[in-house]
This record gives C-alpha cells, sequence and structure tokens, in this order.
C-alpha cells in the first residue's frame, strides 16, 4: 500500500508539475500563480492545518464520551 | 383538475395516497413509476408554462416552469427513482410513503410560482421527513426526530411570517429575486430558508438527524431538504452578499467537523453542510457564472452524495455498525461497495472526470471571476479538506487499516447494488460529458472545465492531500466519542428550559387549578344549606331539595294549571 500511495502521489506531481512549468508558466490571474507549485504547497499545508486544527479542536473543546447527552 | 394532477409534487403525494391500497408485494415496485411519471412531465413541459388555482382570496401559481426549476425537478425526480430502487426490499409501508410525500414536496417547492404554495409544501416535507428518522425505532432516533421536526417547525414559521410581512409589504406573493435589502421581512425569510440550508449556525439538525435516520431513509434526505432550499436562495436571494461569506465559513466548518467525527454517516451528514456551503458561497457571488456553479453543484451532489450515503447505508446494512472504531478491513468482504462508493468519493473530491469537477470547479472559478480570492481559497481549503474526510479518511478505516478485523458481514440485496451502480454511472457520465449538464443550466454558458490550469488545479492539491493523509493518517483513527456541535447550547439549555417554561408553569396551574377546586367545594359545601351558619340557633339538617309531602302536592297542582292554561291558551 506504501508503495502505490506514494507512486500515486509521486507521478501526479511529476505530470501536473511538468504541465504547470511548461502550459502554464505565463499564465497570471491571481496572485498566486506566480509562486511555482503553489497549489501542491497550498493543499499540502491545508492538508496538514486542518487534521491538527480538528484534532486541536477536538481533544479541548468537542469531544465526548458516547453517552454524554443521556 | 386534471391539470392539477400532473403537478410533478402532486403526483408523488397522490402515489402516497394509492400506495396502501395496493398487495404489499407490488408497492415498492409501483412506488419507481411516480418519480418517472414525474420525471416524464418535467421534461415534456415547456418552459414559461403556468398553472394557477383559485385559493380563497388568493390566485396561487401552484405550478411555473422555467430553466432553473427544470433542471431542479429533474434531479429530484431521478434521486426519488434511484432512492425507490434502494430502498425497493424495505416493507415498511410508512417509510415508502412518508418518502413519496417528502419527494413531493421537494417538487411542488421547485415548481411552486407563489410563496403560500411553496410554504405550504416546504412544511409538508419537513412533517413527512422526519418519519424516515422516527422509523428506525431507536431511542437516539426518537430525540433527533423530535429535535428535528421542533427545529423546522421553527424555520417553517419564521418563513412564513416573512412571507406575511412580505405580502402585507408588497402585495404580491410571487417567488422572484428580491434585490439586497435587509427588511425585516426579508431577513425573516432568509432566516427561515437558511435553515433548511443548514447554514451555520443554524445547521445542528442536520448533523444531529441523518445520521440516524433509517439506512435508505437517510438517502432520501441527503437529496431533498438541503437542495430545495438552495433552489429558494438561487431563484430568490442570488447576490446577497452575506451568504458568500456564511456559505465559505459553513464550507470550511462542514469539513472540519468532518474530520473530528468517527461515524460514517455523520461525515457525511456534516459533509453535506460543507457542501452546501460551496452553493451558498455561489449564490452569494451572484454572478451569471457562479448562479450556474451553484445549481449544477446542487444537481452534481445530490448524484454522488446520494450514492455515498447508499455505500456507508451499505455497510451499515451489512455489518450492523456505522462506527469506524469497529470496522476496518472489509475490502475482501466488500469490494464492489468499495468501489461504488469511491465513486462518489472520488467527485465529491472534484477528481477531472466525475461529476464533481464539471460543477466544483465552475462554482470556484466563479469567485476567480469575480474577483473574489479570499472566498477561493477558502472554497480550495474546504475542497482539501472533502478529499481527506470523504475522500480517504473515511474509505480508508472502512475498508483498510485493520485487515485482522472478524466483523461479520451480511449479504446486501441485489437491488442496492443496482441503485450505487446507476448513480455510479451518472457520476461518471456528467463527468465525462458536462455538456449534457451545463445545457440544462439556468443561464447560457460557456464554461470549460478540462483545461490544463483545472488539471493542474486539482490534480495538485488532490496529491498532497493524498500526502498528507497517509503521514499523518493515525491521527485520524476511529474513537468512541461524540463530537460537540453549537445545538449544545440548546440541549444544555433544554431541562432548564423545560423546568422554567413546562414544569413550572404546570405547577402554576396545578395551583391554581388546586385552589380553585377546593373554594369551589368550601363553598358548594357552605350554600348547601346557608340557614346552618345565618341562623345558628338551628342545628336542623334541611336537605335543599327535600320538602314535606303536602309542599310537594301544592307545588305539583300549581305545576299542572300553568301547563294547562298554557297548552289551552296556545290552542
Amino acid at each position: 500500500m506504501n508503495k502505490i500511495v506514494w507512486s500515486i502521489v509521486g507521478i501526479t506531481l511529476l505530470i501536473t508539475l511538468g504541465l504547470e512549468f511548461t502550459f502554464l508558466s505565463d499564465y497570471d490571474s491571481h496572485w498566486w500563480n506566480s509562486i511555482p507549485a503553489f497549489y501542491a504547497l497550498y493543499g499540502f499545508l491545508c492538508c496538514v492545518a486542518i487534521i491538527y486544527f480538528g484534532k486541536f479542536l477536538a481533544k479541548n473543546i468537542v469531544n465526548r464520551d458516547i453517552h454524554y447527552y443521556d | 383538475m386534471i391539470e392539477f394532477l400532473t403537478i410533478p409534487g402532486v403526483i408523488l403525494i397522490v402515489g402516497a395516497f394509492l400506495l396502501p391500497f395496493l398487495p404489499e408485494k407490488m408497492r415498492s415496485s409501483v412506488f419507481l413509476l411516480f418519480p418517472l411519471a414525474s420525471l416524464y412531465v418535467v421534461f415534456t413541459t415547456a418552459d414559461g408554462y403556468s398553472f394557477s388555482m383559485d385559493f380563497l382570496s388568493y390566485q396561487l401559481q401552484v405550478m411555473e416552469v422555467d430553466r432553473l426549476s427544470r433542471v431542479f425537478g429533474i434531479i429530484f425526480s431521478i434521486t426519488a427513482f434511484v432512492a425507490g430502487v434502494y430502498a425497493h426490499h424495505i416493507k415498511d409501508l410508512g417509510q415508502q410513503i412518508s418518502a413519496l410525500v417528502y419527494a413531493g414536496g421537494a417538487l411542488g417547492v421547485t415548481f411552486a410560482g407563489d410563496l403560500l404554495t411553496l410554504i405550504i409544501f416546504w412544511e409538508l416535507m419537513a412533517v413527512s421527513s422526519v418519519w424516515l428518522i422516527w422509523a428506525r425505532r431507536t431511542k437516539e432516533s426518537d430525540g433527533a426526530g423530535m429535535r428535528y421536526l421542533i427545529y423546522h417547525a421553527l424555520g417553517g414559521g419564521i418563513l412564513l411570517s416573512g412571507i406575511i410581512w412580505h405580502y402585507a409589504d408588497t402585495g404580491s406573493l410571487a417567488v422572484e429575486s428580491i434585490s439586497q435589502n435587509y427588511t425585516i421581512s426579508n431577513v425573516l425569510m432568509l432566516i427561515g430558508v437558511c435553515i433548511n440550508a443548514a447554514v451555520i449556525p443554524l445547521h445542528t439538525w442536520l448533523a444531529d438527524a441523518y445520521p440516524k435516520a433509517t439506512i435508505t431513509g437517510a438517502v432520501f434526505m441527503s437529496a431533498f431538504t438541503t437542495k430545495s432550499a438552495v433552489y429558494v436562495l438561487i431563484r430568490v436571494f442570488p447576490g446577497w452578499e452575506l451568504l458568500t461569506w456564511f456559505g465559505a465559513a459553513m464550507a470550511i466548518y462542514g469539513v472540519v467537523y468532518a474530520v473530528i467525527c468517527k461515524d460514517i454517516r455523520e461525515i457525511l451528514a456534516y459533509h453535506i453542510i460543507s457542501q452546501v456551503g460551496f452553493m451558498v458561497c455561489g449564490i452569494g457571488i451572484g454572478t451569471e457564472m457562479a448562479l450556474n456553479g451553484a445549481t449544477a453543484h446542487a444537481y452534481s451532489h445530490i448524484l454522488y452524495k446520494s450514492l455515498l450515503f447508499m455505500g456507508t447505508g451499505a455497510v451499515l446494512y451489512a455489518t450492523g455498525t456505522s462506527k469506524l472504531v469497529n470496522l476496518g478491513g472489509l475490502f475482501k468482504k466488500m469490494p464492489y461497495t468499495f468501489g461504488l462508493y469511491m465513486v462518489g468519493a472520488l467527485s465529491i473530491s472534484g477528481i477531472p472526470l466525475f461529476n464533481g469537477f464539471i460543477s466544483k470547479s465552475m462554482t470556484i472559478s466563479a469567485a476567480g471571476y469575480a474577483h473574489n480570492e479570499t472566498a477561493q481559497l477558502m472554497l480550495l481549503l474546504a475542497s482539501v479538506g472533502t478529499f481527506l474526510s470523504v475522500g480517504l479518511k473515511l474509505p480508508w478505516f472502512t475498508w483498510f487499516d485493520r485487515e485482522e478485523n472478524d466483523i461479520e458481514v451480511k449479504k446486501l440485496p441485489v437491488n442496492m447494488y443496482i441503485a450505487m451502480s446507476i448513480a455510479a454511472f451518472a457520476c461518471i457520465f456528467y463527468g465525462l460529458f458536462p455538456n449534457t449538464l451545463y445545457a440544462y443550466l439556468p443561464f447560457e454558458s460557456d464554461y470549460h472545465p478540462f483545461t490544463i490550469y483545472h488539471f493542474v488545479e486539482t490534480l495538485q492539491i488532490s496529491a498532497m492531500t493524498l500526502a498528507g493523509f497517509w503521514l499523518l493518517k493515525k491521527k485520524l483513527a476511529g474513537e468512541l466519542i461524540i463530537a460537540l456541535d453549537v445545538d449544545w447550547f440548546f440541549r444544555k439549555a433544554a431541562p432548564t428550559t423545560r423546568l422554567v417554561l413546562v414544569t413550572w408553569v404546570d405547577n402554576f396551574y396545578d395551583r391554581v387549578e388546586d385552589g380553585i377546586l377546593s373554594i369551589t367545594g368550601f363553598l358548594t359545601e357552605k350554600f348547601k344549606n346557608p340557614m346552618l351558619w345565618l341562623n345558628p340557633f338551628t342545628d336542623r339538617r334541611n336537605k335543599s331539595d327535600g320538602y314535606s309531602p303536602a309542599m310537594d302536592v301544592a307545588m305539583s297542582f300549581i305545576m299542572l294549571t300553568f301547563i294547562v292554561i298554557s297548552i289551552l291558551y296556545f290552542l
């Protein structure tokens, strides 16, 4: 499983980064288009942020025992 | 009259009345005819068709067809059919009837040309769908159903008061767009509709009730209530700026909870809130492209969300549990369900060549074209969370992870597979041929989803979300917890509220009643024979109706004379 996952990630990144640097190199409609691999970075950072934020929220505020309301 | 019976909503409701008279074996199959008939009517009725009826002193536009109502009518009919196939093995007449009335209500709202017709079908949806929760017949579903009903009664009441106020102000009952103006009547209507659209913080009924509904009921519920509210928002409140931010916020709010939650159907329920956020955000932006995006997203969403609810429902049916902590390692036992679920999961994550891609990218791009980059980035953040929770976390901890899990798996009825396959086919079909959907959108569209930019954008985000999940997946593993939401405030306040508003009031009335009764008793006792206390020198206990025989005779004689004289007089 490990290998499959990392090869999916690797191949997708390779293709999309290739496309980005060839076809979209002069594309400019948002401020972030000038940052190379912005969407990859954004995706990764958001993913980590949501997991840690969710975990923080769960641990400190919202998680309760399953019978909390009974 | 015949025309009245061809209104799509009415067809389904009439179906609900006919169903009990049919033999049990035929009911599930006949059920499917009504959504098909409604689909036929929706397709064959021309734009601009309207049908009006007199009701009291009003002329009601019971049905009005245009491009916007048609596209919603199509998808509501299709879903009612697909969900009907999924529920084909169910023998519970109550569920079948409430599902038909519920779908009929949603279709009625869609084609309602005036606000009075709309509110009638609107309330009908609330009171019929609650039975799909109660039909689960557990203690949890009883409570959740009651909270759901109270919430919707409140929402319907607020909407109705808004409508009445609106009518008093403008003299018009037409369902038409209102320009952004926060008057009391508009705000009341907006709040009423937002409750059904599960706009935060008015969303808790959804996350509370949907996971506790029956397996098949949840499939119906995932499609109708929120999306008919989205329809009304598109129709009545396009371009209301506040909706942009509420929409973007609920898109993120929903996915954060979907990451926290540990029950597969609760994950999906929270995720509806997130997806409706995309639509609400598009409605707030209000450009033609954004409204098209919101409509297309509602259409796609209904298809893949019902597929996802069918997939998780199948897991619940087969294993008897929907808690992640008990699931895992089901891949070898339920491979087809996994495959069909993943079609829905990839669709909802907006992966290219699935139908989520053609509508989600449209909504997000619309935010970009409207130069609302903050909203655009918020929606992109929400799509990361979508893929993370519904596309990775849920399937990983359900079908993989704990290979040693020896949970027993019941065989699924064939109709469940058929229903899931129809929905999965539709997801892929629209993903490959987006123009088949774009042709039905309310505005002309020259949007092209298959551009290199969109591919790069979506695939980079998704690939790195996968990487992030893979590195941190242990943090998301199942536990036996519930996650509190803002309904904590009123659920915790419920005992005190009940004490103050019910128990104390009851007690007060009890006391007053007791008091009045004892006063009455006292007075009756005393006035039975006032001589006893008016004349303290006697101890004769007179009976109030007891006279001496001589007195009786005298009185009877007077009475007789009186009768004889009156008879003589009248003759």
